[in-house]
């Protein structure tokens, strides 16, 4: 196999176009957002919010919708469990993991619950599709919503770039240079809600919080300035979903693990080299 | 008659039983003709039903380097917090320039604690001072934004930082950088926050030797809280001390000379004595 096949053979098929489009784009954006995140202390809020948004799905499941359609009630739900953290950080009273921590065992705890109350002639549901879902499954239709949420909440991101560094770097100062901090603060974490349901449904829990920190902690060892920082991030998820995914596809192993693998050896290498 | 105010738990101040309280003590003010930069009527501030200050008035005219000063907890910091408009008091007002506090931040500089921001953040001293500047963190920086920044950083002695990682600065040069961006607007008024605070010696004198050039200014007003004696030899033009009430006003010499002050004067030094070594 030359170096050209290495790469067009595992792309002529239509599920690895999907899977790599769809890691492409989750990886990117989970970076993104986990550049601030990450430097806001907030390194689990991806994990947290994954397993808040299983606690939606199984209150759609409850509620008779099917398991993809179940997204749609799992989104409110993980939104509100983000807008509930932030507060809850904003109260001043909790540190940030140890907010998360509380509302994602609840969401979750509340997940078993709803599925347990179903009754008893609704169709069983794989749990494990629920938490871990395969990036090798995304359906065209799927694909869609992930391509137009992620260039939704991309573009909120980019408009409100400089205004969340500044509230990132110090929310006092910038609050008494007019940003408007609060706001900010419920709209980051909202967002990173809305974009981790989607994702959670189509590359699974795992992968996402490994979306939101592992990229962003590469890339504060390379940058020196946030911006260059966030590049890097968006860099390192889409290139590592990529060539995860082409790993995965050649080596006949499991696509989630390897993408994971792959971001866990750049934050390797970044560490070797930052040491020297 | 104002009650007692509760007040957070503080350390021992003063072996010497506190006098009953008799109203605030004032002694040579400031010329009542010059222009007043921050008036403070009656401000009384509580947080979470505590009353931390309370029925505080005093002002600074244009180019005066006042040192605000006072046991823990007296509540020098809300005070500065007030004046910045992040906490609104429940009595009584203050104003910048004739403006309600918080509605004219680019007249007012401030440079934190060094221990209340995130050192790891990626940041050059540049893109701080911008930021200030703007109102938004830059992405990128003008040659006119370059320019001022370095201009102001010059005036505190720090030119060569200007491209330098804030997280490689040492903490004299940390709060030199946050000194340029407090400066960077040209404001009327800067306030300073134990800004020596867990800076070493050395740093510590570079940093008061530019304070004391501010102090010679007469166009740039400040207000200082400090426990460091040297500090407030070195650069109060005029000395608030408070407890909660306003104390006593008046010039350094008269604050801590008075015989009928000797609580005061033994508590400021107490106080700068119980520090640790690099507070002094």
């Amino acid at each position: 196999m030359n170096l050209l096949t290495f790469f067009t053979e595992p792309f002529a098929q239509p599920f690895m176009q999907r899977a790599v489009i769809a890691g492409m784009a989750v990886g990117g954006l989970c970076a993104m957002l986990g550049v601030f995140v990450v430097q806001r202390g907030l390194s689990f809020i991806g994990d947290g919010l994954a397993h808040a948004a299983f606690g939606g799905i199984a209150l759609g499941l409850l509620l008779g919708a099917s398991v993809s359609h179940a997204t749609w009630i799992a989104l409110p739900f993980t939104v509100l469990v983000s807008l509930g953290i932030a507060f809850v950080l904003r109260r001043g009273k909790l540190r940030g993991d140890v907010a998360t921590g509380v509302f994602f065992a609840v969401s979750f705890a509340l997940g078993v619950l709803f599925l347990g109350l179903r009754p008893v002639t609704a169709q069983p549901v794989n749990v494990e599709t629920v938490l871990f879902g395969s990036i090798l499954a995304v359906g065209s239709s799927d694909l869609l919503v992930v391509l137009a949420v992620c260039a939704l909440v991309a573009l909120a991101i980019i408009v409100t770039w400089t205004r969340l560094a500044y509230a990132t770097f110090d929310p006092e100062l910038a609050r008494l240079s007019g940003v408007k901090v609060e706001l900010l603060d419920y709209m980051l974490l909202a967002l990173t809600a809305v974009v981790i349901v989607v994702a959670v449904k189509t590359v699974g829990i795992a992968l996402v919080s490994s979306f939101v920190v592992i990229p962003a902690a590469t890339a504060r060892m390379l940058g020196r300035s946030l911006h260059r920082v966030a590049l890097f991030a968006v860099a390192i998820g889409v290139g590592g979903a990529a060539l995860g995914l082409l790993l995965s596809y050649h080596l006949n192993v499991a696509s989630g693990a390897t993408i994971i693998l792959t971001l866990g050896a750049g934050f390797g290498l970044a560490l070797a080299l930052r040491k020297r | 008659m104002n009650q007692s105010p509760e007040r957070e738990s503080r350390a021992p101040r003063s072996l010497a039983p506190a006098p009953p309280y008799a109203g605030p003590r004032h002694f040579t003010l400031p010329d009542d003709s010059m222009k007043r930069v921050l008036v403070a009527d009656k401000v009384t501030v509580e947080l979470s039903g505590k009353r931390i200050l309370d029925d505080v008035s005093f002002w600074i005219p244009k180019g005066e380097f006042l040192c605000l000063c006072g046991p823990n907890g007296a509540g020098k910091s809300t005070f500065l917090k007030t004046v910045l408009g992040i906490v609104q008091p429940v009595a009584g007002s203050i104003e910048i320039l004739g403006q309600p506090a918080g509605t004219a931040n680019k007249a007012v500089g401030y440079v934190p604690q060094r221990k209340t921001f995130d050192h790891d953040f990626p940041a050059t001293a540049l893109e701080l001072i911008v930021a200030n500047l703007r109102g938004s963190w830059p992405l990128r920086v003008t040659r006119d934004e370059r320019d001022r920044a370095r201009a102001v950083l010059r005036r505190v002695g720090g030119e060569k930082l200007v491209d330098k990682p804030l997280a490689g600065l040492s903490g004299g040069e940390t709060q030199r950088v946050f000194l340029a961006r407090a400066l960077v607007n040209d404001p009327a008024l800067v306030i300073l926050d134990e800004p020596t605070a867990g800076v070493d010696v050395r740093g510590r004198h570079e940093f008061l030797d530019i304070l004391a050039e501010i102090s010679a200014s007469d166009e740039l007003a400040a207000i200082l809280v400090t426990h460091n004696p040297a500090a407030i030899a070195r650069c109060a033009e005029r000395v608030v001390y408070i407890d909660g009430r306003l104390i006593a006003w008046g010039l350094p010499n008269e604050l801590l000379g008075q015989e009928s002050l000797s609580a005061i004067a033994f508590s400021m030094k107490d106080h700068g004595k119980s520090l640790p070594a690099d507070e002094d």
